[in-house]
C-alpha cells in the first residue's frame, strides 16, 4: 500500500519465554528470533501452546517468565503496529464490512479502508452485514482490517482452517501476494503442514510447549504445491510430528 | 384462496362470534343491562367519553405517569446493569442488594409509597419506576456479560478502550438481551399503573375505572379495559419497531 517497503516489518526476539496457568506449564523456556519480514509457520498439535505464544506476542497475556522484544524495544515501548486474524474471523456482526475494516481508527480512513477492500477483492460488499457473507469473505473482510493497520507483524492464528479446500487455497495465494507485496513479518499458526511449507520461509514445530524443529524453507516462491521439494520437506515435518506418538505414552 | 382464509380470515371469526353472541345477549336482557353493556352501548359511552374531552385528560395523566416512570426506572436499571455487567467491584458490591429489593413484589410496597410520598404523582411514579427497573437491570446486565469474549479480545488488539470498547462492542452487543426487557418492562409499567391509578388518585385511567364502579356504569369500565388493552399492545408494537430497527445487523430481525 505504501512505497516505502523496507520500513515495514519487525524484528522479534522471544527469550527463554515462558508461561504458566496455575500450575499447566504451557510454554517451557521458549527461545524464537524471527527475521524482519520473514514468514514464519507454527505446527504442532492442538493443546501444545501455539495460540499462547501468539497471545503473549500480541501482548495480550504476560508472560511468567523471560523477554520480548519488538526491534529491541519491550512491547509497552514499541511502536510495531501488530494486528491479528483469528480462525472465527470475529468481525463485529453490528458493523457494516467498511465500519468492521475501520474499526478503532481515527481521521478519515474511508478511502484506505476502500482500497483494502479491493486489495482482498471485496469493495463490492462494503455495505453488507459480516452475517450475509461466507466464510472466505468473512477471512478477507478480517485480513483488510488487519492490512488498513499497515502491520509489522500480522499474525494468523489458524485463519484459513474453517474453511472448505478450494476457498482454501485461494486465501492462501491472497495472503502470500499480500505479505510479498508489503513485506511485514508474518507469524502463522497452522496445523495443515502443507500450508506452513507453502507459504513460510521457516517451520517451527511445537511439542508439549517446547520448540523441537526448525526448519528453513528457502523453495523459491510461488511455489507448487505439488513440487517435490516441497512434497519432501512435508513429508519430513509430518512424520516428525508423528513420530512423536509412541513416546508421548511412557 | 384456502390459504389466505387461513390465515386472514379464520383468526377473526371466533372473536366476531363472541361479539355477535354478546350483543345479542344483551338485547335480550338475560342478564341486567347495567352489569352487562352491549358492544354498542359500550361503543357509546367511547364515543361521549372522547367528544366530552375527558377520556384525553385522564389518558394524558396516565401517560405521563407511564412514561417518566419508565424512563426514571428505565434509566437507573440501564446504568445499574451496565456498571454491573462491566465492573466486577460494581458487581458484587451492589448486586445481591438489588436482587434483595426484587425479591419484594413491587407493588406490595403501594401503601408505603403512599405513606412516604402521598398520594400524588411521586408515589405512582415511584412505583412504575420501581417496576419497570428490575427487568432492564437483569436483562442489560446478562447482555453485557454474555458479549463473546472474542469480540472484546478483538476490540482490545485493534486498539479500543473503556467508552470505545463499550460503545463499540459491550453495548450493540447487549442490545438484544435489552430489548428483551425493555418489552418486558412495558408490560410491568402497565401493570403497575393500573393498580396504583384504582388505588390512590383523583385522575387517570385507573381512576376512571374505579369511579365508574362506584355508580356502575359497566360500559366505562369496559372502555377503560380495552384502552389499557390498546396502549399496551401499542408501546410493545413502538418497541418491536425500535427493536426491529436497531438489530436490523441481527439474522432474526432480517427480512
Ligand atoms: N487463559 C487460559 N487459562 C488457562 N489455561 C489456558 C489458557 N489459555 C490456554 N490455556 C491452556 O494452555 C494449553 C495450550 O493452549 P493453546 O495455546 O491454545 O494451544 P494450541 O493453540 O496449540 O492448540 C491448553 O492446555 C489450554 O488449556
Ligand atoms: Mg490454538
Amino acid at each position: 500500500m505504501t512505497n516505502s517497503t523496507e520500513e515495514r516489518g519487525v524484528r522479534i526476539n522471544v527469550s527463554q519465554l515462558q508461561k504458566s496457568f496455575g500450575d499447566n506449564e504451557v510454554l517451557k523456556d521458549v527461545d524464537l528470533t524471527i527475521e524482519k519480514g520473514q514468514f514464519i509457520a507454527i505446527v504442532g498439535k492442538s493443546g501444545s501452546g501455539k495460540s499462547t505464544l501468539l497471545r503473549l506476542v500480541a501482548g495480550l497475556e504476560q508472560p511468567t517468565n523471560g523477554t520480548l522484544l519488538f526491534d529491541d524495544k519491550t512491547i509497552k515501548k514499541t511502536d510495531a503496529s501488530v494486528t491479528m486474524m483469528y480462525q472465527d474471523s470475529r468481525l463485529l456482526p453490528w458493523k457494516t464490512v467498511i465500519d468492521n475494516v475501520g474499526l478503532g481508527l481515527k481521521g478519515d480512513w474511508k478511502d484506505g479502508a476502500l482500497r483494502v477492500l479491493q486489495a482482498v477483492g471485496l469493495s463490492e460488499f462494503q455495505k453488507e452485514w459480516p452475517g450475509t457473507l461466507s466464510g472466505g469473505q468473512k477471512q478477507r473482510v478480517a485480513l483488510a482490517r488487519a492490512l488498513i493497520r499497515e502491520p509489522d507483524l500480522l499474525m494468523l492464528d489458524e485463519p484459513l482452517s474453517a474453511l472448505d479446500a478450494l476457498t482454501r487455497t485461494e486465501m492462501q495465494d491472497l495472503i502470500e501476494q499480500i505479505w510479498r507485496d508489503n513485506q511485514f513479518t508474518s507469524l502463522l499458526v497452522t496445523h495443515d503442514v502443507r500450508e506452513a511449507v507453502k507459504l513460510a520461509d521457516r517451520i517451527v514445530l511445537i511439542e508439549d510447549g517446547e520448540i523441537t524443529l526448525d526448519l528453513e524453507n528457502p523453495l523459491p516462491r510461488p511455489r507448487d504445491v505439488t513440487d517435490e521439494r516441497l512434497v519432501a520437506l512435508e513429508k519430513q515435518v509430518t512424520n516428525r510430528i508423528l513420530e512423536e506418538e509412541p513416546s508421548a505414552n511412557h | 384462496m384456502s390459504n389466505t382464509f387461513q390465515k386472514q380470515i379464520l383468526p377473526w371469526l371466533l372473536p366476531f362470534v363472541v361479539l355477535i353472541v354478546w350483543q345479542i345477549v344483551s338485547m335480550l336482557e338475560v342478564v341486567s343491562p347495567s352489569l352487562f353493556p352491549a358492544p354498542t352501548t359500550v361503543l357509546e359511552s367511547f364515543y361521549e367519553l372522547i367528544v366530552s374531552g375527558t377520556l384525553a385528560e385522564h389518558i394524558q395523566i396516565s401517560l405521563y405517569r407511564a412514561f417518566v416512570g419508565l424512563i426514571i426506572g428505565g434509566s437507573i436499571g440501564l446504568l445499574l446493569g451496565i456498571l454491573n455487567g462491566w465492573s466486577k467491584w460494581s458487581f458484587f458490591t451492589f448486586d445481591t442488594s438489588i436482587q434483595m429489593v426484587r425479591n419484594i413484589p413491587h407493588l406490595a410496597l403501594l401503601p408505603l409509597a403512599i405513606v412516604w410520598l402521598g398520594i400524588g404523582e411521586t408515589s405512582k411514579i415511584f412505583l412504575v419506576a420501581l417496576g419497570v427497573m428490575f427487568p432492564i437491570y437483569i436483562n442489560t446486565l446478562h447482555g453485557i456479560r454474555s458479549v463473546d469474549r472474542g469480540y472484546v479480545e478483538m476490540g482490545r488488539m485493534y486498539g479500543l478502550r473503556g467508552w470505545q470498547l463499550f460503545r463499540h462492542v459491550y453495548l450493540p452487543g447487549a442490545l438484544p438481551s435489552i430489548f428483551v426487557g425493555l418489552r418486558y418492562a412495558l408490560g410491568v409499567m402497565w401493570l403497575t399503573l393500573i393498580v396504583a391509578e384504582t388505588i390512590a388518585t383523583s385522575d387517570g385511567l385507573g381512576y376512571l375505572a374505579m369511579n365508574a364502579r362506584q355508580f356502575m356504569q359497566t360500559d366505562i369500565i369496559i372502555v377503560t379495559i380495552i384502552i389499557y388493552a390498546l396502549f399496551g399492545k401499542l408501546a410493545d408494537m413502538i418497541a418491536q419497531v425500535g427493536e426491529k430497527n436497531a438489530l436490523r445487523w441481527h439474522p432474526n430481525y432480517r427480512k
